[in-house]
């Protein structure tokens, strides 16, 4: 509550220990974008070979968090890591998905595994 | 001068008296003896003045000597007279008793004249003219009248004499005695003042023994000279009597008196011709002249100077006065001044005290000012209005505050409340709790937390401050009010009819407890209901009670549910508060939900991003009221994010402007049209690619339009679910 949005990190099985789940709940716009950002960077270790990002939660996503996605995710393959994401397929945010054509660069999961 | 005089002449006669008192018969006797002695040497002068004889004698001196003995010495120093004369007569008297009765009266005359004198109140200093006058007339020419009858008459009872001559020897008697007491008493009386007046210098000595020389000189070459030259003495006397007075005339004409008298004895000069009553005659004119001159002069420059030395020491002592008065008014004035000094300085100090009591207040009242919200923030769906009204007194800027705070998910945070005190410190620390409030509810809105920390601020304060405060965080979409009060006057919620104090929730003040528990309290907030909060300023009075106060707020506010929130807070203002006399601090805040549309939208907002929440939160709150299905409502909201998005982007450079959101919904059709008044700046490259491309993709119609006085973009789309 205390911000527009939230990343958390999200309990692991154990199984993949080169797998980082972060969820994002609430809303990224133009305001925080840049700052949900630092907060996915920051939550992720450098010995992590997959992040996976769970925008289940996220109510709202426009063009400017579409952007930092699309960064985040060519900044990660730099360090030859692998974004994925999570939303499901009645999300409100599966519309920007689909128009700006992200799910055709980055891994886009309709649930977690 | 004169009863300083006096005081000498007292203490002179009350010293004699005391000399010659009973207590001390021996110098009683002993002034006894030397009086009867006197008497004696003096009567025997005369005898050689006698003109006929021993018998017919012009000045017996023995008379004044009786007359000065008795005034200086008092009455019964008698008997030395009494004996003395009784020695005098008995060899020129036919018989002891003829000798007997004549000592008699010449001891009766001498008293009869100081009994006379001392009731006219005779001063014996003879610096009076009165006392002049006394002397002569009583002491003298009346008195002597019982020596000369007792004498002659006892002169013809022994037959000294034929009654033929009767009255010519009571003349002479008379004249003689008379002449003794004018001539002597004077001459004796002076002695004393020797050595009561102020001492002569040498000069003065000098003179009066040059005067004495002169008068007896030019008396004894007049009277010897056939030629009548003896008024040529009366100058001397006059320079006597003008210079040294009594003490210079009396000698004089003592001496003038019995010079003449000798001579007129020896039938010299102008006494050498004539019968014996002529010569008689001038002698005692003579001799009468000589003593009035010098007796009346004397006493005339004696109270002459006696009056100069009372004018002069009345001037002296005038001018005393003036300089003791001129001194005092100066003083006074001294005074005056000082005091007008000392009270322009305490004016100064007070005027100081003043100034530096309205500075503070300016201060004060100045941080109160700029601690409360300059604006309250824009908050779509909700409508808010404030008011804060400081009290007229003079130090009474107190401690009273609200905010509106503009939380990032969208919904409100607001607060009020009151720091006990008034002046600089409390405007001060309210301040501080503002501001922490503030920080507190951006961190963490959830009314328990926030209130958690402004508690744990007042409870460190340097100083213990009492807070009361009532925070709430008002969700538009929902309606939903969640607050807690620490010992705040509770909220008022009203509509429909209905009016409510929010009264649960409720926690002691601030700083009272060290570990309270805050509790948070949920309400639903009813459509077009209006949530008052207030400081008790509003509703505490002078002689009202606060539940008056508070039932009188129920009333004017009820029924205005429909009336703007700013003027619904003037019209509570002018309703409860006398705005000419306000005893306490006033802030007061309307909140008022939107109610549901009924038509279209319209949102103006700062261009800011931080504002896009806000549009999306009262866009979809227009939407749901509207009944647009959820799968629209998502579209729609990115679609018009983005529009409002763009606008903060691109619209305005480094001065703040406006984007204005309009939505209409004619049956499935909607439109929104997203307006700025800027112009557009190249598009950055932070995913500007997607912001049309999104617009287009989610609306049906998206219409760009871009002028130099800004860009409208019109966005249409026939909604698919269709409305409720």
């Amino acid at each position: 509550m205390s911000e527009l949005a939230r990343v958390e990190p999200l309990p692991q099985d154990g199984s993949a220990d080169h797998t980082v789940v972060l969820s994002v709940t609430g809303e990224i716009d133009l305001s925080n974008a840049e700052q949900v950002r630092d907060a996915i960077g920051a939550a992720l270790p450098v010995e992590a070979a997959v992040l996976v990002v769970d925008l289940s939660g996220t109510q709202y996503l426009d063009s400017a968090g579409i952007a930092m996605l699309f960064r985040l995710a060519e900044r990660l393959g730099w360090s030859r890591q692998e974004l994925h994401l999570v939303v499901p397929p009645d999300a409100p945010i599966r519309a920007a998905i689909r128009i700006t054509h992200l799910d055709t660069v980055i891994t886009v999961h309709d649930a977690l595994a | 001068m004169a009863p300083e005089t006096g005081q000498t002449a007292s203490r002179s006669s009350s010293g004699a008296a005391a000399l010659l008192s009973r207590r001390e018969p021996v110098a009683y006797a002993a002034a006894l003896l030397v009086l009867a002695a006197t008497y004696y040497i003096g009567a025997r002068v005369g005898l050689t003045l006698s003109l006929v004889e021993q018998n017919v004698t012009p000045l017996w001196p023995p008379t004044g000597i009786a007359v000065a003995a008795f005034l200086l010495g008092g009455r019964r120093l008698w008997p030395a007279v009494t004996l003395a004369a009784f020695a005098v007569n008995l060899p020129i008297s036919a018989t002891l008793v003829a000798a007997a009765v004549t000592a008699v009266g010449n001891t009766l005359a001498p008293l009869v004249a100081v009994v006379l004198l001392d009731r006219v109140g005779f001063r014996r200093q003879l610096d009076r003219h009165r006392d002049a006058l006394s002397i002569v007339f009583l002491g003298a020419l009346a008195s002597m009248t019982v020596s000369a009858t007792v004498g002659a008459g006892t002169l013809a009872a022994s037959d000294a004499i034929t009654t033929d001559q009767l009255p010519s020897a009571w003349a002479v008697w008379w004249t003689g005695d008379a002449m003794g007491v004018l001539a002597v008493a004077p001459f004796l009386l002076c002695l004393p003042l020797f050595g009561e007046l102020p001492d002569w210098s040498p000069a003065r000595w000098l003179e009066g023994a040059s005067i004495l020389v002169l008068a007896a000189g030019t008396t004894a070459w007049a009277a010897s000279s056939d030629v009548q030259m003896l008024f040529l003495v009366l100058p001397l006397l006059g320079w006597a009597a003008w210079r040294l007075q009594l003490r210079g005339a009396a000698p004089a004409a003592l001496v003038v008196s019995l010079v003449v008298t000798w001579s007129a004895a020896r039938e010299h000069g102008p006494f050498a011709h004539g019968t014996l009553f002529e010569q008689m005659f001038t002698l005692q004119s003579f001799n009468a002249c000589v003593a009035l001159t010098s007796l009346f002069l004397a006493a005339l420059v004696s109270e002459r100077n006696r009056s100069a030395a009372e004018l002069a020491g009345a001037a002296s002592e005038l001018e005393d006065r003036v300089q003791r008065r001129t001194a005092e008014l100066s003083a006074a004035n001294q005074r005056l001044l000082q005091e007008i000094h000392e009270r322009s300085e305490a004016q100064e100090q007070l005027s100081q005290e003043e100034a530096r009591t309205r500075r503070e207040h300016e201060i004060a009242a100045t941080l109160q000012r700029s601690l409360l919200p300059d604006r309250i923030p824009q908050v779509p769906g909700v409508a808010v209005a404030a008011r804060y009204v400081p009290a007229t007194g003079d130090m009474s800027v107190g401690g009273d505050w609200y905010d509106v705070i503009q939380l990032p998910d969208g919904a409100v945070g607001l607060a009020i409340g009151d720091v006990a005190g008034h002046g600089l410190s409390a405007a001060a620390t309210m301040g501080q709790v503002r501001m922490a409030l503030r920080a507190y509810a951006v961190q963490d809105p959830s009314p328990v937390a926030v209130m958690t920390g402004v508690h744990h601020l007042v409870s460190n304060l340097p100083t213990s401050v009492m807070v009361t405060v009532t925070y709430l965080v008002l969700d538009p979409g929902t309606r939903t009010l969640r607050f807690t009060n620490a010992g705040h006057p509770p909220p008022l919620l009203f509509g429909g009819g209905e009016s409510t104090y929010l009264e649960d929730g409720l926690s002691p003040p601030l700083g009272v407890t060290p570990d309270p528990t805050f509790t948070e309290v949920t309400h639903e907030v009813p459509a077009g209901a209006t949530l008052v909060l207030y400081t008790d300023g509003l509703v505490e009075r002078r002689r009202v009670s606060i539940q008056e106060g508070l039932d009188r707020l129920v009333v004017e506010s009820a029924g205005r549910e429909g009336s703007d929130v700013d003027v619904l807070c003037d019209h509570l203002l002018t309703a409860l508060v006398d705005r000419d006399n306000v005893a306490d601090d006033i802030a007061l805040v309307a909140v008022r939900p939107a109610a549901p549309v009924d038509g279209p939208l319209e949102l103006v907002l700062p261009a800011e991003s931080r504002m896009l929440v806000q549009a999306r939160r009262a866009l979809r709150q227009w939407l749901r009221d509207s009944g647009v299905t959820a799968e629209d409502e998502g579209d729609v909201l990115l679609a018009s994010g983005e529009a409002c998005a763009n606008v903060v982007r691109h619209a305005y450079a480094a001065a703040p402007g406006e984007m204005r959101l309009h939505a209409t919904l004619h049956g499935d059709d909607l439109e929104v049209t997203v307006i700025d008044t800027g112009q557009w700046r190249a598009p950055a490259d932070r995913g500007g690619g997607w912001g049309l491309q999104l617009m287009q993709g989610l609306m049906d119609d998206v219409d760009v339009d871009r002028t130099a006085r800004g860009t409208v973009v019109r966005m249409r789309r026939r909604l698919r679910g269709g409305t409720a």
